[in-house]
């Protein structure tokens, strides 16, 4: 060949290359008069050659420049060098995979509590200073966490308790013991789905706007900012946020429950011909203040949980943006694990101190 | 801005990243009042060595003493000395959701008793040192990274610091703008006499504003020369340093004069 080894001109190599099999005469490629070539152009005749080689055929290749004879070395040897990276397998490997994800979670969960630590020092320090109870950020945040989350709490609970109680005026239909349907809504909306929905909507909110907030502001060096300017970055950053969730979240398990209740009301009347009065005054017998105030007692609890989680992930992104969005997914998904963590230790305490009703 | 006493220096500094040492044993002094500029080719350990500086990071060894005081062993010497810092970094580290004016007062409203009045005539006035007054009002994404810069330097003079640090300020923007920002860093060093300390590898801001150079390097993990521009361009033997000041690949003999 002669001029430049390009695209072009290696294809036609190659298609000659490839028409030489065993039995045919050796191919012999003169490449004095090549005055150049593209890196990829030279990979596929190196390829070719390798493969005509492997079938058997007599390909050589002469009078190449010295660089040219070089790269055609190199790529020679390291094609042959060339190992598929194993592909990880076995039950050894599988062990290692489980070790690791235990021991990296083992360590989300102490940097999380030394993180939490951190913001309850934060809140302490408060009381020494009130000026680190930064108001205009706890409010903001109380009404992005708060106030916007209002409807979507409201409509879905609100659809939870129609579904809840078609589901148990149907069930308990076949007994004729429909009249027990405020009963199972009123525990199962004030008890468990009303606090829980609305900390997992919190959650996908704002733990996870949190997460963002914060990841954003580590990728910007806009925290590096903070600190160097000396400020006290957890009382800037942090107790806002959890202060903010601490105040809302109560006031929206509320919200949820009263909203399921209505629910139940509306399926009441028009599945089980139930009077709104009967369902009302049937909720007043079963219901009593401490199914409330413990529902958003513990909220409480989930306020903390999602607002350190939310603030730790983001405060823990290294590197660019695909780092912020792990963080947020991290943070929505711990954030309800260990909100229904915390469900089922709180109540299991619940149902042993709660006095019996007795209707 | 002659030098005066030792204000700031490390002491057998050794750090680096997840178990990758990036310094080695670097020891330097940066005096009252100079303008001294940290440099070298990519990856040699100018940001590590700014990290740990300021207390971003913590070195594996050796010590990072501020007016004498270690400021990795004594968190209250790390406060003080912070309040008297100032530092504009590579991107302007702007708060994203406030505006510049919100973002230079932003320091006052945290250590100092002004009222919101005195602190936006403060706030004003430092922007309009950086001739940023017009755009008070602007968010960060709403101006230009050179503005953005401008606006971070803006909120590191705020409460007047002794020390500015400048992480690569040079980075990212046109010639001109960069020209702009050398001036305005001279003017800042020259009428107040506020220490600078300086990472960069844009060779005519080193030679505009340094009064002495450090250079790294990263095959010994430390400091390969000091000195003034100048002497470290023309009269250095080591090849590595040549090769920076004249702009040549190393071992190369062509390259170009900047200064």
């Amino acid at each position: 060949m002669d001029g430049l080894l390009d695209v072009e001109a290696a294809a036609e190599l190659c298609a000659l290359v490839d028409s030489a099999g065993p039995g045919s005469d050796p191919l012999l490629i003169d490449l004095s008069e090549c005055t150049g070539f593209e890196t990829v152009a030279l990979a596929m005749l190196v390829q070719a050659l390798m493969e005509a080689r492997n079938r058997g055929a007599d390909v050589t290749t002469t009078g190449a420049q010295a660089e040219l004879a070089s790269r055609i070395e190199s790529l020679t040897r390291d094609a042959a060098d060339y190992r598929k990276p194993a592909k990880p397998g076995g039950f050894r490997h599988g062990m290692i995979q489980i070790g690791e994800k235990v021991d990296s979670m083992l360590m989300t969960l102490k940097g999380l509590a030394v993180f939490a630590s951190g913001t309850f020092r934060a809140v302490a320090r408060i009381r020494t200073n009130p000026r680190l109870l930064r108001v205009r950020q706890t409010l903001y945040y109380m009404e992005q966490a708060g106030v916007d989350a209002v409807p979507i709490i409201a409509i879905l609970c609100w659809l939870l308790g129609v579904v809840l109680g078609f589901q148990a005026g149907y069930q308990l239909k076949n007994f004729a013991a429909e009249t027990f349907m405020p009963d199972l809504i009123a525990y199962s909306m004030t008890w468990e789905i009303g606090p829980l929905l609305a900390a997992v909507m919190v959650a996908g909110r704002s733990g996870s706007a949190f997460a963002a907030e914060l990841g954003t502001m580590k990728v910007r060096q806009e925290t590096d900012a903070l600190t160097v300017m000396g400020m006290d970055i957890w009382s800037y950053l942090v107790t806002p946020k959890m202060l903010a969730l601490m105040v809302v979240m109560p006031f929206l398990v509320l919200l949820a429950d009263f909203f399921g209740l209505l629910g139940g009301l509306l399926i009441g009347g028009w599945y089980l011909d139930m009077p709104a009065h009967v369902y009302i005054s049937r909720l007043a017998l079963v219901v009593i203040p401490m199914d409330i105030w413990w529902g958003m007692l513990k909220s409480l609890v989930y306020a903390v949980i999602i607002s350190n989680i939310g603030c730790y992930m983001g405060m823990r992104v290294r590197g660019g943006a695909a780092e912020v969005g792990r963080a947020t997914t991290s943070a929505v998904v711990t954030s309800i694990f260990l909100v229904i963590v915390a469900d089922a230790i709180i109540s299991l305490i619940f149902v042993f101190i709660r006095p019996t009703v007795t209707v | 801005m002659s030098a005066g006493g030792v204000l700031m220096e490390t002491v057998r500094l050794t750090g680096g990243y997840e178990g990758r040492k990036v310094l080695d044993n670097v020891s330097m002094k940066v005096h009252m009042g100079e303008i001294l500029v940290i440099v070298g080719r990519s990856g040699c350990g100018k940001s590590t060595l700014m990290n740990h500086l300021l207390g971003l990071v913590k070195p594996w060894s050796g010590e990072v003493l501020f007016e004498g005081a270690d400021i990795w062993s004594d968190s209250a010497a790390l406060a003080r000395a912070r309040r008297r810092w100032g530092v504009l970094f590579q991107s302007g580290a702007l708060l994203g959701s406030l505006t510049l004016i919100e973002n230079v007062m932003l320091p006052l409203e945290e250590f100092t008793d002004l009222s919101p009045a005195f602190r936006m005539s403060v706030a004003m006035d430092s922007l309009g040192k950086v001739g940023l007054d017009r755009f008070a009002d602007a968010y960060p994404l709403e101006v230009s990274g050179g503005m953005q810069k401008r606006a971070g330097l803006a909120r590191a003079m705020s409460l007047d610091p002794d020390v500015l640090f400048f992480d690569e300020p040079s980075a990212g923007l046109d010639p001109v703008t960069s020209a702009g920002l050398d001036d305005l860093i001279l003017t800042i060093n020259r009428l107040s006499g506020t220490t600078m300390v300086i990472v960069t590898h844009e060779l005519p801001s080193i030679f505009a504003i340094s009064d002495r150079v450090v250079m790294l390097d990263s095959s010994t993990h430390g400091i390969i020369a000091e000195g003034t521009a100048e002497q470290l361009r023309d009269s250095n033997d080591d090849d590595r340093v040549e090769a920076f000041f004249r702009r040549r690949a190393p071992g190369d003999d062509g390259g170009q004069d900047v200064s």
